[in-house]
């Protein structure tokens, strides 16, 4: 469902020209869970963000679900994001004023939805990753792991066809590392979500269908990432 | 061991926006507290600078002002014969009878307003002593000839000397140009006081009279006796005391001037304050690894309060330029600004930075640079370092 | 969870912050609506107390000049105008030159006709018009002095070389009115020994109708055209307002800080609006990686800053209203002798408008730079940011 074709993206850094990903072709079947891995300066977000339509490839072309990603302007794509695409960062992730159920309905602003549904369904999310009872907390009252699934519910909220998830588990300790995977996987198994993910971590592995390794801009080689 | 400076100076300048915008704010307050000391500073320098010490002013007893103030001519004669009264080489009493008017006069911009015409004889300009005609000539007796001050000239003879002016029941020629040293004689007419009381149909009076006191004489004596002489209403006083007295309403200003600063200043400290706390905040690793290496917390609360005075002074600097600007336009481009007392005349005063205004200004940007510092410089400083260090 | 409740959040991010914005600017706009009550309250007065069915007729040549009393008789029979009064300055001080109060001597006769709108309480006029040494007091100088009804009052005249006793036999029923008046007829008559009085400071018409009044000035001037004293004729409006025009230089210098305030406080906003969207950066990234587009963030960062903005104007106009108006009460503004007639600075709901508008204004403009750049935030940058 997604395919990335013959896709370069390069970043001025003052006087150098840093090649994050040069001729970079990928198919990601629909339902598939992957994993983008590489060292770091391995060009794995920069890939990630042009997948979830954060960026523009310098050459190339990515297509989601059948849309052409470059024939949406800034607004196009801000558009189909909030449709079509769940977020989850290593950090920073949840506004900290706001609490766990306000986060998750920020994305439903967003839809046209009335406010007593948009509170319905971010509260059947938070409580699909299993905390019902800490809605009304802000962040800094949640650990880690609790914060990084918040986060995931409000991927799921707008039920996107893609969930992508930046180091969801960078900064965890081990045992919620393994509890987000461990729900990412469910989530792609339960409900068919596309998930990719970028990750350092050699325990999610064990969690994901294909991993495709990254180095200096180039895929390395791919584990049934053929098409 | 203190924290370099320069490390305050490249913050200040990396934070471009953020240290134009609170100095900006300093800036203001400072501009606007020296400019309305400024128009203080011009009133009571023009009234404390108009006043001879050893002259006399004399009105009728209880009058607020010499243009209020009605004495009748016998009493101006017999003020001339009193002993203690200076006398010209010559002979002739140094004892100036004056009547003061104010008719209306048409500005070039087509306003009306009321100007101080004073009605003076040959000996007035011996009397005030400050008065000396720069340009043109005297007038001569009952020709309708007027010599106009400085700071009137601008305003109602632009044209200069020659000018026709039209007030009172006739017309007048400008045929001198006086100055009196930036005293508030520079705003008025003068001219023949036979013409002036033939023009307001006042025989028989004059507004009051001033007198040189001659040396070794002591004036407030002459004064008392002045005033205990039984067959008029007078009151007698240095000139000295009469401006000061007139005077009285500039501090009253002056008031005005401390809250409208102060209230300002309490505003930009709230802004400045904002500032600080944002940078402790920005800075938090910084101030980790600062401590990290060795610095104490006493140098990382001066180095916040310094990096606050700093931003303050610089503000400090940029207001009196300001304030230097406006009053300077207000003087050149506008020609002053008109004041108008307790007489209903009105005066021009030219604004005068003044060392007061100067050190309010100083005041008001110390206290924002420094309350507005303090309470995040202790912020800084009481920091623990491993927290710091963590946030980063 | 809606777009205002995400605004008031963010506010409450750093309620210190919050706060100390909201007072400086309620601070600034404080001194900005005393500033403008200034020029308003000048208008105020005029309109409150001038009147456009009363004509000044005065010397041509200036207040200063006197016109012969014989032209009151004459001015009576003037077409349209109905009711005919005068004003001589007399100058009298009461206790101290600095405290003195305009005192005129006038005609008890008309006082009704001429200021019938006033709304004089009648009894009192009868004993105006009675009591050879009676005074009408306006309520402004009966609070200073505390006069009362009744009370004998001594008046020393800079002027004229007598001095008078008065009794107080009611009020001018405007309570920024400052006037003393009495009966001509008694300085006359103290005067007979001095030559007698045969000059009048100048008179008052009264017209039926305001459209009557263009007519009756022009008649006025003509009639004494080319005569001993000529004459020039005005609205009450059009003579206060000429008062006032000496003030125009303060007036100038007053608006020049008045600017420079609201200089201080766009400046103090701006920052405060601009520390806001550095800090949030991460945020807004995560906000537009979300799908919010530009203008949504635009709007939300604005609104941000035109509330505090608000808020710190309805406080600051609140307050100004507040001291301002206390202050008026206990008669104590106005005291200033330099302003010389001005009454009361009362500040009226007009300039509370003005400067919560222009608190409103500032957050605008002060949020709309900093929104900006938060709002076209480049998602990607900010994100590498983070890592």
């Amino acid at each position: 469902m997604i395919e990335v074709r013959d896709v370069s993206r390069f970043y001025r850094r003052g006087v150098d020209v840093v090649h994050a990903l040069e001729h970079v072709s990928l198919h990601i079947p629909g339902g598939r869970f992957m994993a983008l891995m590489g060292p770091s300066g391995s060009g794995k977000s920069t890939l990630l963000n042009l997948l979830a339509g954060l960026d523009r490839p310098d050459t190339g072309e990515v297509v989601v679900a059948g849309q052409a990603l470059s024939v949406l302007d800034e607004d196009g794509l801000a558009a189909w994001r909030a449709r079509h695409v769940g977020l989850v960062f290593q950090f920073y992730n949840l506004i900290p004023v706001l609490s766990a159920v306000e986060n998750v309905e920020l994305p439903l602003l967003l839809t046209g939805l009335p406010r007593a549904e948009r509170r319905r369904r971010a509260e059947i999310a938070l409580a699909a990753v299993g905390l019902a009872t800490r809605q009304r907390h802000r962040p800094q009252q949640l650990s880690g792991g609790e914060q990084q699934r918040v986060a995931i519910a409000r991927a799921v909220v707008t039920d996107p066809d893609l969930l992508v998830a930046d180091e969801p588990t960078g900064d965890l300790d081990a045992r919620s590392a393994v509890e987000i995977l461990t729900l990412l996987r469910e989530l792609n198994r339960a409900f068919a979500k596309t998930v990719v993910m970028v990750t350092h971590d050699p325990r999610a592995e064990r969690f994901v269908d294909a991993v495709v390794h990254l180095d200096k801009g180039v895929l390395v080689n791919g584990t049934g990432g053929a098409p | 061991m203190p924290i370099p400076l320069a490390y305050n100076l490249r913050n200040i300048v990396v934070r471009r926006w953020t240290t134009a915008f609170t100095m900006g704010g300093v800036a203001m307050v400072v501009a606007a507290t020296m400019l309305l000391a400024a128009l203080v500073g011009g009133l009571q320098g023009m009234l404390a600078s108009t006043g001879e010490p050893d002259n006399l002013i004399v009105l009728r007893k209880g009058a607020t002002s010499d243009g209020a103030s009605v004495v009748p001519r016998e009493a101006a004669q017999a003020l001339r014969a009193l002993t203690g009264v200076a006398r010209a080489p010559d002979g002739t009493p140094l004892a100036s009878p004056e009547m003061l008017n104010q008719p209306f006069l048409h500005t070039e911009a087509g306003t009306r307003e009321n100007v101080l015409v004073r009605g003076v004889e040959p000996v007035a300009f011996t009397v005030h002593r400050a008065v000396r005609v720069v340009e043109g000539r005297m007038f001569r007796p009952k020709l309708g000839e007027v010599v106009i001050g400085r700071g009137a000239l601008r305003r109602y003879a632009p044209g200069g000397l020659g000018s026709a002016l039209a007030f009172g029941r006739r017309r007048w020629t400008v045929v001198g140009v006086f100055d009196s040293g930036g005293t508030a004689f520079d705003s008025e007419i003068w001219a023949d006081l036979t013409d002036v009381l033939d023009d307001t149909r006042r025989e028989g009076f004059v507004s009051g009279v001033r007198l040189r006191v001659a040396p070794g004489t002591d004036g407030r004596a002459l004064a008392r006796r002045i005033e205990s002489d039984g067959r008029f209403t007078l009151e007698a006083k240095p000139e000295v005391d009469y401006y000061r007295e007139q005077a009285e309403t500039a501090n009253a200003l002056y008031i005005l001037v401390l809250t409208l600063g102060i209230a300002m200043a309490v505003g930009a400290t709230f802004g400045a304050l904002n500032t600080m706390y944002a940078a402790v905040a920005a800075r938090t690793a910084e101030i980790g690894t600062l401590r990290a290496l060795g610095f104490s917390r006493g140098a990382v609360l001066a180095s916040f309060l310094t990096e606050s005075c700093l931003l303050a002074a610089g503000g400090l600097l940029v207001g009196a330029a300001l304030a230097g600007l406006a009053v300077l336009a207000i003087n050149t481009l506008l020609s002053g600004v008109q004041f108008s007392m307790m007489t209903f005349s009105v005066a021009t005063v030219f604004l005068r930075l003044s060392p007061g205004g100067a050190a309010l200004g100083l005041l008001f940007a110390t206290g924002v640079g420094v309350l507005g510092g303090l309470a995040p410089a202790w912020r800084a400083a009481r920091l623990r370092v491993v927290d710091a260090l963590h946030r980063a | 969870m809606t777009y205002p409740r995400l605004v008031w959040k963010n506010l409450l991010r750093h309620p210190l912050r919050t706060v100390f914005t909201t007072l400086s600017i309620a601070l600034s706009i404080f001194l900005v609506c005393a500033v403008l009550t200034l020029p308003g309250a000048l208008d105020a007065i005029i309109e409150r107390s001038a009147s456009n069915l009363r004509i000044t007729v005065h010397h041509k040549a200036g207040l200063s000049y006197w016109l012969p009393y014989a032209y009151v008789h004459k001015l009576r029979s003037v077409p349209g105008v109905t009711a005919v009064n005068h004003y001589s300055w007399f100058g009298g001080v009461y206790d101290e030159p600095k405290n003195m109060f305009p005192n005129f001597a006038m005609d008890p006769e008309t006082v009704g006709q001429v200021w019938a709108e006033y709304g004089f309480d009648p009894v009192a006029l009868e004993r105006f018009r009675k009591i050879r040494n009676a005074a009408l007091v306006g309520e402004q100088t009966m609070r200073k002095f505390h006069f009362r009804i009744g009370q004998q009052v001594t008046l020393r005249s800079s002027v004229y070389p007598v001095d008078l006793t008065f009794q107080i036999v009611g009020v001018i029923p405007r309570p920024d009115s400052p006037l003393f008046w009495f009966n001509r007829q008694y300085l006359e008559e103290a005067m007979e020994r001095y030559g007698g009085m045969r000059m009048v400071g100048w008179v008052w018409l009264r017209v039926a109708r305001p459209e009557d009044a263009e007519r009756v000035m022009r008649t006025v001037v003509d009639l004494f055209r080319n005569s001993e004293a000529e004459v020039a004729a005005e609205t009450e409006k059009s003579f206060f307002a000429s008062f006032f025009s000496s003030m125009q230089g303060i007036l100038r210098v007053v608006l020049i800080v008045g600017f420079l305030v609201v200089g201080a406080v766009v400046l103090i906003a701006a920052n405060t609006a601009a520390m806001g969207v550095r800090e949030r950066v991460p945020e807004i990234a995560v906000l537009k990686s979300l799908g919010f587009q530009r203008r949504p963030i635009l709007l939300t960062l604005m609104a941000e800053s035109a509330l505090v903005a608000l808020l710190g104007g309805l406080l600051g106009a609140a307050a100004a209203y507040g001291i301002l108006g206390a202050l008026a009460a206990a008669g104590k503004t106005g005291a200033m002798p330099f302003l010389g007639p001005l009454a009361s600075f009362r500040m009226s709901p007009g300039v509370a408008a003005q400067g919560v508008s222009i608190a409103l204004a500032v957050g605008l403009v002060a949020g709309i730079v900093p929104a900006w750049n938060g709002a076209r935030l480049n998602v990607v940058e900010a994100l590498r940011r983070l890592f």
